[in-house]
């Protein structure tokens, strides 16, 4: 049932390859986080999600120091490597410090086009507005140079459809795996989803649409196994969720960048762009990389836990990431507070060796069953 | 270290400053970042404590590690920013020199140093229950533009709105005018008195203005401040007439990027100083200068506000990074620069290595990168530093006197 989803993740390129000239696109890769992709296909490009892969480094340690996280220094040994051919240019987000100096680094360093999507960081209404309104035209007009073709609105609502309807799908997936735990294996369900960061929506809106199909009517193996929610940036390394399996353990939702943060997105409204985008950043699933205090973070953790009926917390650490780890201390301090176990592993997209990850899931494991 | 009589002034007002913050019963305190625009809160008599120079002064002091072990035995990993940590563990501990900072009433940060900052202040405001205002001034990618001065020019009116909600008094447009002129007037003195630095010899090197920057940062806009900068830039500029350099025997005349190494400055002010190179410019010395000048023209004085909030050097994109370098090694007359490399300041130094490879190629100076950390001591190698170093100095041609 997933092999298809698992040989597109375990073939990246030739995946990519193979769709890029059956569309006829020029393939976009998409930096994190929370581009809204949807412009990018209605300019006619091929958005691809780089969220960093398990490359080692080599090329990379003469533009990163060891400081920088996996995600930023994996994803320039890509390129640097020449890994990434395929790739015509770059669309960024000002996610964190580390991404808005890496736009600048690979604006010096390679010649491919890029556009920058700036996300304001103000509770002041009238200036975020006043900023997307800019910020998205240059964004239409930078996406237009590159690909040749007008952004329209029927191709934006279009567009919008397309991505609002992977994202539909993919909440039904997690709906699923909530309801019938222990259904959807963990590193199948994170196949499943992957998949779609290399996929043209068409296609992979087919695939999901049929999973779910064959889904509906299995049900959940019996008996009750450890369940817990996980939080991080980025759900890579996946053989971590071989660990989960092993041990009998059931993610029953996340609350990763890549995971829930961006699924949670309703269709993006192209009628006021300016809106829709807004809303698309900032009224989803809260994220330690965009400052909204009207959309807290903790309050929503314990909620979903709660309401996943999970039995505790795994903090999913990609060693480096500043946004994550000043969030750490005062999010585990409220999960303490409601009764929630939480632990956490720290992690490289890089890392090969697993026996530490192994050692601390399987101890909070032991704790979760009492 | 240069000897300076300014310096027991400076020690005096700085010393009142925080003597009038930890004692007042009327004003209220904002924390508030290097790069945020104080002149609304002096505008409003609220005082602005920073603890950007709070962590800075505990690392001189030597006694940022000890803070730093608290924050981290709570939680706060190693991988954020050293100035956090330290200021985290002092409001745990009150440790530090002056016992830990005035509880704030409300917090102000600015995005125009980082984007790390939102996420400082927002610990801060769970702790301690206070409101927090951002002014948001984005990375300049591609430059001033219209939109980023009027986004900006948006927050600072919403900030004055805030500010006047907060102290239940109108913002007062007057006071604010005269603030910003006082502002204005110090910025000024401050850049006459490091453009002397390009005098050969250089009578006021970058390990000097490191230790002289602290009323520009905390006190910009009072009359302090000005007085202050009146009086230094007469000395630097009696030093001139006199042709007393601040290192003796300059041999070399290198810029520095990035923040000083706190907990190292003064072995590395006795090390320069035996190598007889002077540090002439420094990137963040002259980040509270008005970079902006001659980048943006406008009669209102919000649009200038917006403009030279937004132009700072570390919020600027490569292309102008690097030729802003190359105009400070040739205005200054340098032999080299050095790259600090800094763990705990990402917008810094991410992508550091490309920089120098540029700059070195377009000035044809040689260029060196140093690893090591603002305020995180265990970051730093004494021998490693020194010996890469020494071999810089090496690779240096001489200053040319006329």
């Amino acid at each position: 049932m997933y092999k298809a989803f698992q040989d597109v993740i375990s073939n990246v390129s030739a995946t990519v390859l193979k769709h890029e000239a059956s569309l006829g696109r020029p393939v976009i890769g998409v930096m994190p986080a929370y581009f809204p992709m949807e412009l990018i296909d209605a300019a006619g490009g091929y958005p691809v999600q780089l969220w960093g892969n398990n490359l080692p480094i080599h090329h990379a340690d003469a533009h990163l120091q060891g400081y920088c996280c996996s995600v930023a220094r994996s994803m320039m040994e890509l390129e640097l490597r020449g890994s990434a051919k395929m790739v015509k240019a770059y669309a960024f987000t000002t996610l964190c410090d580390t991404l808005v100096n890496l736009r600048e680094i690979y604006n010096r360093t390679f010649t491919k086009p890029d556009v920058v999507l700036s996300m304001p960081m103000t509770r002041t209404m009238e200036a975020r507005r006043t900023y997307l309104k800019d910020g998205l035209k240059s964004v239409a007009s930078g996406l237009e140079s590159i690909t040749g073709q007008k952004i329209t609105d029927e191709s934006l609502a279009d567009a919008a459809a397309c991505h609002g309807r992977t994202r539909e799908l993919q909440r039904e997936l997690y709906q699923i795996r909530r309801d019938k735990p222990g259904l959807i294996k963990n590193r199948d369900f994170y196949s499943v989803i992957k998949a779609g960061f290399f996929l043209p929506r068409a296609v992979y809106n087919e695939m999901l649409s049929e999973l779910i199909q064959k889904l509906a009517p299995l049900e959940a193996p019996e008996g009750k196994r450890v369940s817990v929610v996980v939080s991080g940036l980025v759900f890579d390394p996946i053989d971590v969720f071989d660990i989960f399996d092993e041990l009998g353990m059931d993610v029953v939702d996340d609350d990763f960048a890549n995971g829930w943060r961006t699924v949670s997105k309703d269709t993006l409204q192209t009628s006021n762009l300016v809106e829709g985008v807004a809303r698309y950043l900032y009224e989803a699933a809260p994220c330690c990389c965009l400052y909204n205090a009207d959309n807290d973070r903790h309050d929503y953790l314990v909620e979903k836990v709660r309401s996943a009926k999970a039995d505790g917390v795994l903090f999913w650490y990609i060693n480096f990431c500043e946004p994550d780890a000043f969030d750490a201390p005062l999010l585990k301090a409220r999960m303490k507070e409601e009764g929630i176990p939480n632990s956490s592993i720290d992690i490289d997209l890089t890392t090969t060796n697993l026996d530490a990850v192994k050692t601390r899931i399987n101890a909070f494991a032991e704790i979760l069953e009492g | 270290m240069t000897k300076f009589r300014t310096v027991s002034k400076m020690k005096e007002i700085m010393t009142n400053y925080y003597v009038e913050a930890k004692t007042t019963k009327e004003k209220p305190i904002a924390w508030i970042t290097s790069g945020a625009p104080v002149e609304f809160l002096y505008a409003m008599d609220v005082i602005p404590i920073y603890p950007e120079n709070h962590a800075a002064m505990c690392a001189s002091a030597h006694q940022a590690m000890d803070v730093i072990d608290a924050a981290e035995a709570a939680g706060y990993s190693q991988d954020i920013c050293s100035y956090a940590r330290t200021d985290f563990g002092s409001a745990m501990t009150k440790g530090g020199p002056v016992g830990g900072l005035p509880e704030p009433d409300f917090l102000l940060c600015s995005t125009n140093i980082c984007k790390t900052v939102i996420k400082w202040y927002e610990t801060i405001a769970r702790v301690k229950k206070v409101p927090l205002f951002v002014v948001d001034t984005p990375f300049l990618h591609e430059g001033l533009t219209q939109g980023l001065i009027d986004y900006s020019i948006q927050q600072f009116k919403d900030l004055e709105r805030f500010l006047a909600d907060f102290t239940k008094r109108p913002f007062d447009k007057d006071r604010y005018q005269n603030v910003l002129e006082m502002a204005n007037e110090s910025t000024d003195l401050w850049m006459s008195i490091l453009r002397l630095g390009k005098t050969i010899p250089t009578p006021i090197n970058a390990m000097d203005a490191f230790i002289h920057m602290a009323p520009i940062v905390t006190l910009r806009g009072t009359q302090e401040c000005v007085d202050y900068y009146k009086e230094l830039l007469v000395e630097v500029e009696e030093r001139v007439e006199q042709g007393e350099a601040s290192i003796p025997n300059e041999k070399y005349r290198v810029l520095w990027d990035n923040l000083p190494i706190w907990f190292r400055l003064s072995r590395l002010g006795k090390f320069f100083t035996e190598q007889q190179c002077a540090i002439t410019a420094a990137t963040y010395t002259n980040s509270w200068g008005g970079m902006v000048k001659g980048k943006w023209e406008s009669d209102d004085i919000y649009e200038m506000m917006a403009a030279s909030y937004l132009y700072n050097y570390i919020n600027l994109g490569f292309k102008e990074r690097i030729e802003y370098l190359a105009k400070l090694i040739e205005e200054n007359s340098l032999t080299g620069f050095i790259m600090h490399s800094n763990r705990s300041c990402k917008p810094y130094s991410v992508g550091m290595y490309r920089l120098q490879e540029e700059v070195s190629a377009l000035t044809g100076k040689p260029g060196i990168v140093i690893e090591a950390d603002q305020n995180d001591s265990r970051a730093y190698s004494d021998a490693q530093v020194e010996t890469r170093l020494e071999a810089f100095f090496e690779s240096m041609d001489p200053v040319v006197t006329a």
